[in-house]
């Protein structure tokens, strides 16, 4: 068994979160805050370092950038919020973000998820050389209809839209099918990184 | 209460402990796995395997110590794939905490590679042969930035160093120097990459994904804003098997050594889901 202190506190740390698979206990609410606290501690140690010192304390001090004290102040309105009376001042520094943030968002989102993933659905000539390359585009481009046809809500599915949304319906069961096959896999690889570190680096009975 | 109503109702502790059985005895007698390397995972390691010498990649280590077991076997795998053929190598992250994790990567993989090393040629030289950017906030601005210049955006690197004396950063100035950016990440820092960087700059990106977002990255890959994608444990033990196999890199290969286990855990696991529906099938015919 590896005696080093820090393999000694993960591993205790990875055995009180395992130990909530049998029932919520103290043990486990313990680690849960105390991996929410580091976290956080962690975050709020590098902003200053690496972000507040630098680009804005540095400079300043030195009389430099001295507009960096007004973006500043509009920063620190955040912390309005812990004041009733003038919390409705956080509504400033959330409107420069979300109008800063929506502005570079919306033309390069229509762009990358919109229009290049209609193009991806068009069928090409040069897509049919190989059969099943040409097979599979077709699939799409009906998996998208289909769905896209599911998702109609302005008129009642009957007709020809009945057919075409329980196709889509079967598209979307498939995709959920390989999500959640996908997500088994991730949760058990996560469960085996764990398993791994306990025998491995802790325990020492595999090599 | 008849078999079939016994089976509806197993002990979930009951589940987990069988679980932990098939996924801890595979570890101490492992079956040896040689996994086929899907086209997405080839895809990427062809394109990385012909980036042109004035060109760098770009690995943006966008994960946490939460997905590591996933995720760390695919950076160590990257690095010790353009590592092997000489490819320069920016290291980068969007969050803090992937900042240990991209350290202990490189810090691993620079001393395999200098352990077998006999002159300063064939050394991996920090400045030279790779560059370690840290971390910079906020991702927006990384984004962009980085296609005007890298040195802007990070003007020191991780250990402090100002980025504009460093050789590898005189030649590779911005996105037009990086061939492919790839980002391994469990969450959509990848998606920024396709949305912000690609459709401003037209850089290439590639994407290392936990399983659980493997599935929304397909549109991409199938439109080609994704080159190629590795995608969970499984993609990673792909991606060593082509290490290995093409570039005569033997070195531990943690997302190989799991398979064994995640396999018998499918196993355990698709039997479950079987059991349950066939019971739950009888149990609604005896209702009716």
């Amino acid at each position: 068994m590896n005696t080093d202190f820090w393999v000694l506190v993960s591993a205790a740390l990875t055995l009180g979160i395992f130990s909530f698979l049998y029932k919520d206990n103290p043990f486990y609410r313990f680690c849960e805050h105390l991996f929410v606290g580091v976290t956080n501690g962690y975050a709020i140690t590098f902003y200053w370092h690496r972000i507040l010192v630098p680009s804005l304390i540095n400079p300043v001090s030195k009389g430099e950038r001295l507009w960096l004290i007004a973006v500043a102040f509009i920063g620190a309105l955040y912390f309005t919020r812990f004041i009733p009376r003038i919390s409705f001042l956080v509504r400033i520094p959330i409107a420069v973000v979300m109008g800063y943030g929506a502005g570079a968002a919306i033309p390069r989102v229509i762009e990358a998820q919109i229009v290049e993933q209609m193009k991806a659905t068009i069928l090409l000539r040069s897509q049919f050389i190989n059969p099943w390359t040409g097979f599979s585009f077709v699939l799409i481009l009906i998996g998208v209809v289909a769905t896209i046809t599911y998702f109609f809500f302005s008129t009642e599915r009957k007709g020809f839209l009945k057919p075409i949304s329980y196709l889509g319906i079967i598209f979307i069961m498939l995709g959920f099918g390989a999500s959640f096959g996908y997500t088994v896999m991730a949760r058990v690889s996560l469960l085996i990184g764990r398993l791994t570190f306990l025998l491995r680096d802790f325990l020492g009975v595999i090599h | 209460m008849n078999f079939w109503e016994k089976l509806q109702k197993i002990d979930r502790r009951i589940i987990y402990f069988l679980l932990l059985l098939v996924i801890i005895i595979p570890q101490f007698r492992p079956i040896k796995f040689k996994p086929k390397a899907m086209p997405p995972v080839e895809r990427l390691f062809r394109y990385i395997d012909n980036i042109p010498e004035d060109k760098a990649l770009l690995i943006s280590v966008d994960y946490s110590p939460d997905t590591e077991p996933e995720l760390h076997p695919m950076t160590y795998s990257l690095l010790r794939h353009a590592f092997a053929r000489r490819v320069k190598v920016g290291v980068l992250t969007l969050g803090i905490l992937g900042l240990g994790l991209a350290e202990d990567a490189l810090k691993t993989v620079v001393k395999e590679f200098q352990g077998k090393a006999k002159t300063s040629l064939d050394s991996i030289i920090y400045g030279r042969d790779y560059v370690f950017l840290g971390w910079q906030t906020p991702p927006l601005v990384v984004l962009l930035g980085m296609g005007e210049s890298i040195t802007k955006v990070f003007p020191v690197d991780y250990y402090g160093n100002k980025t504009d004396t460093i050789p590898f950063l005189q030649k590779i100035r911005n996105y037009r120097d990086v061939s492919i950016v790839v980002s391994i990440a469990g969450s959509a820092v990848p998606f920024w990459y396709v949305t912000y960087a690609q459709t401003t700059f037209g850089v290439r990106v590639g994407a290392g994904s936990t399983a659980v977002q493997a599935a929304d990255f397909y549109p991409y890959l199938n439109s080609g804003q994704v080159t190629g994608l590795i995608a969970g444990m499984k993609g990673a033990a792909e991606y060593e098997e082509l290490v290995e196999r093409e570039l005569n890199v033997k070195e531990r290969r943690k997302a190989t050594e799991a398979m064994t286990s995640q396999t018998f855990a499918h196993i355990v696991i698709i039997l479950f889901i079987i059991i349950g529906n066939i019971s739950f099938f009888f149990l609604r015919k005896k209702k009716r």
